[in-house]
């Protein structure tokens, strides 16, 4: 039966090739063109290792590489820690935290480009109402985006506001799946709410946190939409995060070479990243729903 | 566990305290923008000295800045979403619901490291390939074209998975008894599986439209020409481009917001499923 054999590729034909050509290829595209450069004529030739040993002595490489780390480090146990608080919050029963459920995650709906023009707006002293409200309670009007020492932070808290309600998702899912007759032995055990929490609760959801905390941080080291839109990674680089670098050296600069090689570090980074996920998704200790 | 708590009246009354200023905070921003999006033009700048409940709310309501913005780039910037988001779904639905199909009716050599890729293709944020991609599309000379926004995103390993998951929960039986009876798989995958996993299908339309209509690293890069700005590229151009049509600019940015929004709220119960099952098996 010739045919019923080849049946299922013919099913998957399309989408393997779609997966193969368009998500697969790219990673090979990447490395082989992080190896070229290009001449003031547009000729490709082979350079070998020169692009990346061209980035390691490159000081903007080296700051922006420090600012998406930074960046990173912040983000990553903020968005979790905010996202766990929030699961706490709303991992109850009634129709009133439905509501409140539903609130927290309508931002989730919104993408990462309009919640940066969204902000942008909300954040401006002219257009927006956050200054006047900053000035009103004796703060003070802040320049946000558009200062050195807070555009980093600004851009942290929208990407926050845009996401936490997101992962709370995942980590309520894995609340749900701890089963309730341990909490009720706890309970019969005398244990107060802290003891709970501690020795039930955070141990019990250490895979889905991990989870969220890997998928979050695969997220935020292509982080780009805002620091396009709301800083061109200023003032004075202090938000050139290493996509935007990617972005730039191709199209501002015309290097695709740098380019790609800044883009082959980052699928680096990312495969890496994503491997922790296939192991964690595949670790035998299994309360995650 | 949670009803001892439910029972301090402190513990609950802190509870509901921090959940309403946690939703004051996501919801203030949204629904300051969909009242200044109904300003009139006159009422745009909000001076910080003039802080009070005039900042949140207009003197009037009006629709002039939407009316406004049908003259200018932005019906066009709503074409291009549209052409390119629902092709995307018609074709996304096809391609991915025959594949996950595959995965659940056959067996055939190779194919759980298909499948890896396929999980794989989903784990990796796209944005992780955007630079090698854009060489590739140039390549193909696909550059500022719909082909360049579409066909990439077509296929997707997170809708495979899903109708996967649901072509699977049915018995084999079920097709195994058509197969008797002379169906081809063709003909069994479209009238008999495919109606009844018409939850993923709807889940499934919802991703690949939102997929689309949020999408802003790749069209920035791949079609950067105007004739093909997409909604989200238009709107954010508009924010950085020295202009006076502000009110264009709310307008704008809140209907892009709740096209993307509503149809999330209609499903939100079945795309948060679907969503978690793919991130936790």
């Amino acid at each position: 039966m010739l045919s019923s054999r080849l049946t299922p590729f013919l099913f998957l034909a399309p989408a393997l090739i779609g997966l193969v050509v368009f998500r697969l290829a790219p990673i090979g595209i990447a490395v082989a063109g992080s190896m070229t450069g290009t001449s003031l004529m547009g000729d490709l030739s082979f350079v070998g290792l020169e692009n990346f040993a061209y980035l390691f002595t490159d000081a903007e490489f080296w700051s922006s590489l420090q600012v998406t780390l930074l960046f990173n480090l912040i983000i990553n146990p903020l968005q979790l820690a905010v996202a766990f608080a929030l699961a706490l919050l709303v991992f109850q029963q009634g129709r009133a935290i439905w509501f409140y459920r539903l609130l927290l995650v309508l931002p989730m709906a919104v993408s990462t480009g309009l919640s940066a023009v969204l902000f942008g707006l909300f954040l401006d002293g002219n257009l927006g109402p956050f200054n006047g409200f900053l000035e009103w309670i004796g703060i003070g009007a802040q320049a946000f985006h558009r200062n050195q020492d807070q555009a980093l932070g600004t851009l942290i808290g929208i990407a926050t506001w845009k996401g936490a309600g997101y992962w709370m998702l995942f980590l309520l899912a894995g609340l749900y799946s701890i089963p309730s007759s341990v909490q009720e032995a706890a309970l019969i055990d005398g244990a107060t709410p802290w003891q709970r929490f501690r020795l039930v609760t955070l141990p019990l959801m250490r895979k889905p946190m991990a989870f969220v905390l890997v998928a979050d941080t695969a997220i935020n080291f292509l982080f780009f939409a805002p620091v396009y839109i709301l800083t061109s990674g200023g003032p004075s680089g202090s938000t050139s995060v290493l996509m935007y670098q990617a972005y730039l050296s191709a199209f501002t600069f015309s290097d695709l070479g740098r380019s790609l090689a800044i883009s082959t570090i980052l699928l680096m980074i990312i495969l890496i990243i994503v491997a922790l996920e296939l192991r964690l998704l595949r670790s035998p200790e299994d309360h995650a729903a | 566990m949670t009803e001892t708590i439910a029972r301090n009246p402190l513990a609950v009354a802190l509870r509901y305290g921090a959940l309403s200023i946690l939703a004051f905070a996501v919801v203030c921003p949204l629904a300051w923008l969909a009242l200044a999006s109904l300003r009139p033009q006159a009422e745009i700048f909000q001076p910080v000295s003039e802080f009070g409940w005039r900042t949140f709310v207009p003197s009037r309501l009006t629709l002039d800045n939407y009316r406004a913005l049908m003259s200018g780039d932005f019906p066009l910037a709503l074409r291009n979403s549209s052409i390119v988001a629902v092709t995307t779904v018609v074709f996304g639905l096809v391609v991915n619901a025959l594949a996950g199909f595959a995965f659940a009716a056959f067996d055939f050599r190779g194919k759980n490291l298909l499948f890896l890729l396929v999980i794989v293709s989903f784990m990796m944020p796209f944005e992780a390939i955007v630079m090698p991609l854009y060489v590739l599309i140039s390549g193909l000379g696909w550059t500022n074209s719909y082909k360049a926004l579409i066909i990439p995103e077509v296929a997707n390993g997170m809708i495979i998975f899903l109708f996967r998951q649901f072509f699977a929960s049915i018995p084999k039986d079920f097709y195994e008894a058509a197969r008797v009876d002379g169906a081809s798989w063709l003909y069994i995958w479209a009238f008999i599986a495919m109606p009844l996993s018409w939850p993923t299908i709807a889940t499934s339309s919802l991703m690949l439209f939102l997929s689309q209509w949020d999408s802003f690293f790749w069209p920035v890069v791949a079609a950067s020409d105007p004739d093909y700005a997409v909604v989200q590229v238009a709107i954010a151009r508009n924010i950085n481009f020295e202009q006076n049509d502000w009110g264009g600019l709310f307008a704008s940015t809140n209907l892009a917001i709740l096209i993307g929004m509503i149809p999330f709220l209609l499903m939100q119960r079945f795309y948060v499923r679907s969503l978690i099952s793919g991130g936790i098996k």
